[in-house]
């Protein structure tokens, strides 16, 4: 730094020996942090004189006389700059970011655009974006920043990975993942082990122009993550870190000690066992010591509340950047930790990735991306919680001398919750490795030829170990069980791509892409499981000292995709744009004859704002049309289906075992690609000199020859078979539109928006236009519906002969007789709702003041309909189990919300209606505030930036189902279990960079 | 730059030349279609017949709906199952139990379907050896139509293998399926071995397929698919059980449940096959969990495996508990545990007052009778009488049993279910015979039955006459002899006599029932996927 300023000061002193007239004019171009910036062009405006930065970010011009004095800076990705050259000969200018459109720059499949030449719809996330949020994976940075995409989260547990799709599902069985790819390898494995801190930006691929090229999996959209990489120049260190304390953000509410017995009397006196005022005698009867004790006490033991933690959650990333002219390097280690709410729950994982990128010479670049990532998930089938809220809060979990008490009442059900977590009686661990690497050379043929081999070779090792001991509820005193699970993957895709660019007279801009692609991936598993394992300390790493083997097993799983691939890519003086694709895809999963499908697209873009005609429209300053059309594949359905499997049985004559094989599917040799066609119409704009700025798409997608798993009536002796029939629709539109709302010296408030909203509906199934019950698939409805009686009450006593009709008491559920006939048949069925919600949007404000800056980010998802089942399975009215903590139907108390308690009932008649709700909700998802330091106070501290930073993750919920029903969350993936409740993080970060 | 360049070529010349391969599937981890054409496939898809027999004995899907909802048997606490005993409208076509029993009997038909059709197509294999093996199919075919045809009606018939995605289905004619039951015995009789094997015990015999036949004759006889010799056929073919093969009754009834060795005995003629290996055990032998009552939770006891693993599911009917003579007839002490033993001693209070138990001490009594308060008051253990019998506590059923376990949690147990035994076959004699007009024969063929039965010396008193013969008779001695072993349900709608014994014996289930219960609810699933819905595969009335 300093030396810098002496440069400068040394440099001052020439200035004023310059004469006039024709003079040299140089200096330095870095970037925000500091870094030199190589190739930012310098033009003398009005003047024909250009000059451009070497890899030092240095320039040197001549200025003739009498000319301007005022030089333009550019640089693709930053602000232009204007500077005054009257007084100087020297200038060390830093450019500042462009922050109205986030980059210019977009990857797209195969290579990059320009943002102004772009055709297709894509969606951009910086790495800026990501990092505002203490995130544990990639898919979360995505919910909510970006329109057409729903993300949810479907678990609590540390470690589990939220569910995306992409405009709306369209396939029944091949799967509507999107496809992610990775420093340009399509991903075989999941995504989960992929740091979010190394992410540079996230690219969402939705319309069939953009997807095209990916053809084979382009159907539920791609997901382009590209990592950091090296820049040339001064070596940049980077250390980011938070740590912060996760609560529950509620338990569930069952009953508590006199609540349960009050309960348990009402059950007794359903069935005539229990008279209609308690009495200590009638008591007696019904409970038991501990029971009488509680109830004389008003004792409560609240399990769940035993059984939850503050969690603590932490990450710690140090990233080394840096290179020469010749080899650039980025690496980063990352540790992230998160202990889990739930005790015997938690994830851990560190990552280790190095990006590099040499230039052997002028025409050859040879690079690699390499991430090694180790993983340990513990308790992902683990579940204290459920037992916790059936257990009985009038028994006590420990005895006078503090020792567990394994069965806190007589019921042999119920051990205590919480020996499921004395250290050692649950083991359960997922220990992951996978090294994910992706290897390129790239080499310059001739003037805008080159050609580039990419290769991606990825292994998966994953170790699971259950280990459960006899004091468990599992077991209940029996033996010890443990389990080893090995799954093992490799995955690699190997592609030469060439690629010619050229402007002819400039006026037609060429960008043609071709592309030989294969990607091969290989399963294999083990299984093994005993019982009896002799000492329980051994836990899961001595299975073979078992004395029983319950089952063992080993499975190899095989697929490879090739694809050739060509894209066109064609601009009119920039102004008038075209994107031909064609891909043609083979499958081994699809049928002899049909492995192989084309794939086209094509795509025009209009810019709109380059017309003469709009240059009068003073306010806006880019405006552009895109149509497009293509088709994209799905075939992601299981191996092996075109060949037909057997199952194996088991059975045994005498001693001797006799393991026996037996049709199971029937093989289908006529499965081929499912199709969809999506068309698009997108419009991006900027308004207002840069403060208004977004786009608007309109798409409908229209998928066919589904790989439909058709249910067929069992009397064929085949439960389903996979076939190629039935269609879907999606139809929907996006906007996202971001805001500069005030701009000034010290203050800024930019606002991002986008709302998503979109139809899906079944169009045709195996029967035409008919809907398969059996199913709950319905024509013109979502994929997946709720289908069940409709609750419209309890029975009263008042119609109670009405209620004989239909074999029903009063205190009991009454459903509606759709048709009216007089009895509740599988007829009177409906569709409830959907989980599919109507519409979504997010919403981020940005403000900043001096070097302060404040975040809040807001989510909603409205008019989907969720399936809570501890609403049911904790509403069992049984009398025996903790119940949730309702409002039931007594004599006395003839409500209409809660059936009546019975002790001869495990469950309620219609039970299952009590588990629909509402699920849309507004979450306030992050609030974040921050503080830049002055880079004079940095400096102090040695370092180049400091940001310090505080978040609160998830601190709001709006939703009635949280209000009004006592639920937790109802964010999920259609059924909410309620194992792990959702949580609040409240975190404290810190940015530095040396 | 040339290097660079030959490098390139080679490698996606590699690649292109490696491609073909690439796309081209190949099952190397399980195997398909084709295997069943081969010698070990026809083999092995002849065991995967008998798997689904598994799936219905000694599992409590089987069990619920043979044992209760019965006059023998009414609901423990337990179970989420307890409406398919109570009649209630929550035993509709949704109800799991019934729609799997369906689901997998179609199942299995279809693999005996492929066994029938394909064993032309096997190369290389013994005639006689292919000809027992079909026939050991079709046994197993003609087990599960007979099931399903009892438990719903006319069902749909396929006695072709199916390879192609059908969704048509219809309800055959309940003569037709019974005539296809028939024809499939008929066939197993002409090819099955008569002799019992000690390898590859457990597959199908001649005398099996005679068994099963003679109860199918018996059963069609009071059918609307009867015909008129149904009655001799039926004792016919018993008889030929009885007196052409070795069974004999064990001369202790005791003996016939005896685990361990003592289950392959000379009274058995078939039973499902269970195991101590749990590779091939899979669910294993359930039975023994359903009948016990909550001993495990009263004073100086705690689950054992000897005791077993008490689930409450059924619970005897007081009806059934004063079914025998129990002076003279010895299958009330089999049958029903009277005393546990303290396997956790400590000091407890019984009987109002404080008690300590040592291990081996008496815990807890069921005199099976009620006793006068003061003699209860003078034992130093819980008594239980019959009044104080609760959905808890009540006689436990022994026959099924299942020490052996490795531990006191294991479900799976090992134990065979015994099936087919010769005690039956009498019991079948009778009954036809009675219903042909052979009171004589038929009195001696209960008689053999009953003096087995007997107390030592108590042989005479345990006989009956031709006075005291009738289906009401023999309703109840098949209970006292065959309780619990998954039959009462079927000899109840068999001899019509569902709704009148259940109304009268059967408290729970009493208020509800009704003439239509005399057969399950078609499973929805089925009704729904069939191309015409309820119009091509009606529902039963009733449901």
């Amino acid at each position: 730094m300093s030396l810098q300023k002496i440069c400068f000061a040394i440099l001052l002193l020439f200035i004023f020996n310059v004469s006039w007239g024709q003079r040299n004019i140089s200096g330095k171009i870095t970037d925000p942090e500091g870094l030199p910036v190589n190739g930012a062009t310098i033009n003398l405006k009005g003047t024909k004189s250009f000059t451009a930065t070497d890899v030092q970010g240095m320039f040197s011009i001549t200025i003739p006389a009498n000319t301007s004095n005022v030089l333009v800076l550019s640089y693709v990705g930053y602000e232009n700059k204007e500077i005054d050259i009257k007084n100087g000969t020297v200038f060390n200018i830093q450019l500042k970011e462009v922050e109205v459109v986030l980059k210019d720059v977009v990857v797209v499949g195969y290579g990059t655009q320009r943002k102004s030449q772009l055709t297709g719809a894509i969606s951009s996330i910086s790495a800026k974006e990501i990092s505002e949020l203490p995130i544990s994976s990639t898919q979360e940075a995505l919910q909510g920043r970006v329109a057409g995409i729903d993300v949810i989260n479907s678990s609590n547990k540390p470690g589990s990975e939220p569910s995306v799709t992409i405009r709306g599902r369209r396939s029944f069985n091949a799967g509507n993942d999107p496809l992610y790819v990775v420093d340009g390898i399509p991903l075989g494995g999941g995504i989960g082990d992929i740091n979010p801190q190394d992410i540079q930006s996230i690219e969402v691929l939705k319309d069939a122009s953009a997807t095209a090229i990916y053809g084979s999996r382009g159907a539920n959209g791609v997901i382009i993550v590209t990592t950091k990489r090296g820049k040339n120049g001064k070596t940049l260190i980077s250390y980011d870190a938070y740590v912060g304390v996760s609560r529950s953000l509620g338990r569930i509410d069952v009953m508590n000690g006199s609540q349960f017995a009050e309960f348990k009397r009402e059950s007794r006196r359903t069935t005539g066992n229990y008279p209609d005022i308690a009495t200590e005698d009638a008591d007696k009867k019904l409970f038991e010591a501990v029971e009488l004790e509680s109830i004389k006490l008003g004792r409560t033991t609240d399990y769940q509340a035993l059984l939850l933690r503050n969690s603590i959650q932490q990450s710690h990333q140090i990233g080394i950047l840096g290179g020469t002219e010749k080899t650039q390097f980025a690496i980063s280690a990352n540790v992230f930790n998160e202990k889990g709410i739930v005790y015997n729950q938690g994830f851990t994982r560190y990552t280790l990735r190095l990006n590099l990128d040499h230039h052997i010479n002028e025409f050859i670049k040879m690079g690699s991306s390499i991430l090694i990532a180790n993983s340990i998930r513990k308790g992902q089938n683990f579940n204290p919680i459920s037992g916790a809220l059936q257990e009985n809060p009038l028994g006590i979990p420990y005895n006078n001398n503090g020792s567990l008490i394994f069965l806190p009442t007589s019921d042999g059900l119920r051990t205590n919750p919480l020996a499921e977590i004395v250290p050692g009686a649950n083991v359960d661990e997922a220990r992951r490795i996978r090294v994910f690497t992706s290897l390129y050379t790239e080499v310059k043929i001739a003037k805008g030829l080159t050609y580039r081999l990419n290769f991606g070779p990825d292994f998966t090792n994953e170790r699971y170990g259950q280990f459960t001991g006899s004091q468990t509820n599992a077991r209940r005193g029996g033996n010890p069980t443990a389990r080893t699970q090995n799954f093992s993957n490799f995955n690699y895709t190997w592609e030469n791509i060439l690629n010619y660019k050229n402007v002819f007279r400039q006026i037609h801009s060429f960008d043609i892409t071709a592309l030989h692609s294969i990607q091969s991936n290989q399963d294999e598993y083990y299984d093994a499981r005993v019982n009896s394992v002799p000492a329980e300390p051994q836990s899961f790493y001595n299975i073979g000292a078992a004395t029983i083997v319950d089952g063992v097993g080993s499975n190899l799983t095989e697929w490879g995709l090739q694809s050739f691939m060509g894209r066109i890519n064609y601009g009119l003086k920039e102004k008038y744009l075209l994107t031909l694709t064609g891909r043609l895809d083979g499958s081994s999963r699809l049928a002899v004859g049909n492995k192989y499908s084309f794939f086209p697209s094509i795509a025009l873009g209009w810019n709109i704002s380059s017309e003469n005609f709009m240059s009068s429209v003073a306010f806006v300053d880019k405006l552009k049309l895109r149509v497009s059309y293509g088709n994209t594949g799905n075939q992601a359905i299981r191996p092996y289906q075109t060949l037909g499997s057997l199952s194996r049985t088991t059975y045994a004559f005498g001693t001797s075992g006799a393991f026996g094989y037996r049709p199971n599917e029937i093989p289908n040799p006529n499965l081929k690609w499912e199709k969809s066609g999506t068309a698009n119409i997108g419009l991006d704009f900027t308004l207002f000199s840069n403060r208004i700025y977004g786009s608007f798409e309109l798409y409908r997608t229209n998928t066919k020859d589904l790989l439909l798993s058709r249910q067929l009536p069992i009397t064929g002796g085949f439960a389903s078979i996979t076939e190629n029939i039935g269609a879907t629709r999606n139809r929907g539109l996006e906007l996202n539109v971001s805001t500069v709302n005030i701009r000034n010296k010290d203050f800024k408030w930019t606002t991002d928006f986008n709302v998503f909203a979109n139809k899906e509906e079944i169009v045709e199934l195996y029967n035409g236009k008919s809907d398969d019950v059996g199913n709950a698939w319905f024509i013109g409805k979502p994929l997946t519906v709720y289908y069940d009686y409709e609750k419209i009450g309890i029975w009263q006593t008042s119609d109670k002969d009405l209620a004989a009709t239909f074999f029903q008491k009063p205190g009991e559920i009454r459903v509606k007789d759709q048709n009216g006939d007089g009895k509740i048949t599988s007829t009177d069925r409906i569709i409830l709702g959907s989980d599919v919600p109507d519409w979504s949007g997010g919403i981020t404000n940005r403000f900043e003041y001096k070097g302060f800056d404040l975040n809040v980010f807001i989510y909603a998802r409205i008019g989907a309909m969720i399936r809570s089942r501890f609403h049911d399975n904790n509403n069992l009215l049984f009398g025996r189990y903790n119940n949730l903590n309702i409002n039931y139907w007594t004599p006395n108390n003839p409500t209409n919300d809660f059936p009546r308690p019975n002790q001869n009932q495990e469950f309620p008649i219609y039970g299952s209606t009590l588990s629909y709700f509402d699920g849309s909700f507004v979450k306030v998802r992050n609030i974040s505030l921050g503080y830049n330091f002055t880079t004079a106070i940095a400096e102090k501290m040695k370092m180049k930036s400091l940001r310090v930073y505080m978040n609160v993750q998830q601190p709001f919920i709006f939703a009635t189902y949280r209000s009004k029903y006592k639920g937790i969350d109802p964010e999920g993936n259609r059924e909410l279990n309620g194992d792990t409740p959702a949580t609040s993080l409240f975190t404290f970060g810190v940015n530095a960079k040396f | 730059m040339k290097k660079i360049n030959l490098v390139i070529i080679f490698f996606t010349l590699l690649i292109v030349s490696s491609c073909k391969k690439l796309l081209d599937e190949k099952l190397v981890s399980s195997v398909n279609d084709e295997y069943l054409n081969s010698k070990a496939g026809f083999e092995d898809a002849v065991k995967a017949t008998y798997s689904s027999l598994r799936n219905f004995y000694a599992t409590e899907r089987g069990m619920t709906l043979t044992v209760f909802g019965t006059d023998t048997y009414t609901r423990g606490s337990d179970g989420s199952w307890k409406f398919v005993n109570d009649y209630t409208s929550q035993l509709d076509a949704r109800t799991g139990f019934v729609t799997e029993v369906w689901n997998e009997f179609y199942k299995a038909i279809n693999t005996a379907n492929s066994v029938v059709g394909r064993a032309d197509k096997v190369a290389g294999f013994d005639p006689v050896l292919k000809d027992k093996r079909v026939a050991e199919a079709r046994f197993l075919r003609a087990q599960y139509y007979f099931i399903l045809v009892q438990m719903f009606g006319p069902v749909h018939l396929t006695l072709q293998e199916n390879t192609a995605a059908i969704s048509t289905a219809s309800r055959a004619p309940l003569a037709d399926v019974y005539k296809a039951i028939i024809a499939d015995l008929e066939f197993a009789i002409s090819k099955l071995e008569p002799d019992i094997k000690k390898t590859d015990y457990g597959r199908a015999t001649k005398g099996a397929a005679e068994h099963l036949l003679a109860r199918v004759y018996l059963t069609r006889a009071s059918s609307s698919a009867k015909e008129a010799n149904d009655y001799t056929q039926a004792a016919r073919y018993a008889k030929n059980v009885i007196n052409n093969y070795a069974f004999k009754l064990l001369p202790d009834y005791a003996k016939v449940f005896e685990q361990g060795s003592g289950e392959v005995n000379d009274e058995v003629i078939w039973a499902v096959q269970y195991t101590s290996d749990p590779l091939t055990n899979s669910t294993g032998n359930r039975a023994h969990l359903y009948f016990l009552m909550e001993y495990d939770v009263q004073p100086g006891m705690q689950r054992d495996v000897a005791n077993g693993r008490p689930f409450k599911r059924f619970m005897p009917t007081s009806f059934t508990l004063g079914l025998w003579n129990r002076s003279n007839d010895s299958r009330y002490d089999k049958n029903f545990k009277s005393v546990f033993y303290c396997n956790k001693p400590g000091t407890y209070t019984i009987n109002g007052r404080s008690v300590t138990l040592a291990s081996g001490d008496t815990a807890i009594w069921l005199p099976g009778v009620e006793l006068a308060a003061s003699v209860i008051a003078a034992k130093n253990y819980q008594v239980i009488t019959p009044s104080k019998y609760t959905p808890k506590l009540y006689p436990s059923l022994t026959k099924f049993l299942d020490p052996l376990r490795p531990d006191r949690t294991t479900e799976a147990g090992s134990r065979d279910f015994l099936a087919y035994r010769l005690a039956e076959t009498y019991l079948i004699a009778a009954e036809a015979s009675m219903y042909a007009g052979n009171l004589v024969d038929a009195v001696s063929f209960v008689n053999k039955v009953r003096r087995r039965a007997a107390y030592p010396g108590k042989e005479l008193l345990m006989e009956i006459t031709p006075a005291d013969l009738n289906i009401d008779f023999i309703l109840d001695e098949r209970d006292r002899e065959l309780l619990g072993e998954q039959l009462r349900w079927f000899d109840l709608t068999r001899t019509g006599k569902l709704i009148e014994r259940v109304k009268k014996y059967n408290p729970e289930a009493a208020p509800n029932i009704k003439d239509f219960h005399a057969l399950r609810p078609i499973p929805q699933s089925q009704i729904d996927l069939t191309t015409g819905g309820a119009t091509a595969f009606p529902q039963n009335t009733g449901y």
